[in-house]
């Protein structure tokens, strides 16, 4: 019974807030900071435990699942673009995970965070089940790290759309790979605003930057601890 | 009333997909996880015309759509860590936004970049 109020309340509180964004569309009330606000006073002001909550809310998160098999969608309808750019594209994303992983470990060694920390903040920028997967193949915390995507998740939504005009961005394709790689999902939700070309090139990144994450992290992760 | 049973079934034949990719992540020990199995079948399955397009579109555009709603109960679950978000909330944010600044930066530049290369080379105009 909890776990189906909790779905209801989930979806309540998404739609209102998803129904305000477009409304009033500041990149602070985005649905995916404001829900989780309102939900999270309502479980304290409730005395709801989170692991009651989330045996409702586990049901919302595994969609995420098909979600990421959808995908396949946006790559098939653009895969003569993505053919014919997979050049940059290849250069973009290689470049885009090393400086993810490389600067996440420098800025964490600055404001003097441990090893535990820093391992669960590498993987931050992929999408949540792989990078809960790369967090346990390079020594850090799974659960840390989950919270640390969506945290980045978040970021993204609101920076990446600032850091498009502010750096003058105009291809669409650069747009959507900024997008996927700096934000996985949420920056993928927010190319789809842009278009379906910056959304099909940010779901290819935001694969592309899980692959090669998987890949990369094990060899990157010695030199960051150095 | 069609539309949203339509949506129903192709969200249910996606999920299907994700177990079979996580079983078969699970039997070889793949590290990549099963959605990721499941999109590159899909997308087989598409290039080789076994699947419509029109069969899994409707469906995977409504989870596309919502898809930040699958986010939120795992940034709920911020409240479990109180302790660690208290003692070290600030470096980890410090962290996270000057890591993301730095890899939207550099990803937009570096693409941006290659586009114009790539356009030069060719002599044609990317839009």
């Amino acid at each position: 019974m909890i776990a189906f109020i909790c779905i209801l309340f989930t979806v309540l509180v998404y739609y209102l807030s998803k129904k305000i964004y477009s409304r009033i569309k500041y990149a602070f009330l985005s649905p995916l900071l404001v829900a989780p606000c309102v939900l999270s006073s309502m479980l304290v002001g409730f005395h709801i435990d989170y692991s009651d909550y989330d045996s409702g809310g586990r049901w919302l998160s595994n969609l995420l699942q098909p979600a990421v098999v959808g995908f396949a969608v946006p790559l098939y309808k653009f895969r003569k673009v993505m053919k014919k750019y997979a050049k940059i594209i290849t250069i973009s994303m290689t470049t885009g995970v090393s400086v993810a992983l490389i600067s996440s470990g420098i800025f964490s060694h600055i404001v003097k965070l441990n090893d535990h920390y820093l391992l669960s903040l590498l993987p931050r920028s992929i999408t949540t089940p792989i990078a809960m997967a790369v967090s346990v193949d390079i020594g850090g915390m799974p659960t840390m790290t989950a919270i640390f995507v969506i945290v980045t998740g978040i970021t993204g939504l609101i920076l990446g759309p600032m850091i498009i005009r502010y750096l003058h961005i105009k291809e669409k394709l650069a747009k959507g790979l900024l997008l996927g790689m700096g934000a996985h999902g949420a920056g993928t939700s927010k190319a789809l605003e842009f278009g379906s070309e910056e959304g099909a090139a940010a779901s290819l990144a935001m694969v592309l930057a899980a692959i090669f994450t998987l890949v990369f992290a094990p060899i990157l992760t010695p030199l960051i601890l150095l | 009333m069609l539309m949203f049973l339509r949506i129903v079934c192709q969200i249910c034949f996606l999920y299907l997909f994700a177990l079979v990719g996580n079983m078969l992540s699970g039997w070889f020990h793949l590290p990549v996880s099963g959605s990721i199995i499941g999109l590159f079948i899909i997308l087989g399955l598409l290039h080789f015309k076994v699947l419509k397009l029109s069969a899994v579109e409707a469906g995977a555009s409504f989870l596309m759509s919502e898809m930040l709603l699958f986010f939120i109960p795992s940034a709920v679950a911020i409240i479990q860590y109180k302790d660690e978000i208290l003692r070290h909330g600030s470096q980890f944010l410090v962290v996270i936004l000057l890591s993301t600044i730095t890899v939207m930066t550099v990803t937009g530049v570096v693409a941006q970049f290659s586009i114009h290369k790539l356009a030069k080379h060719k002599g044609e105009t990317v839009k």
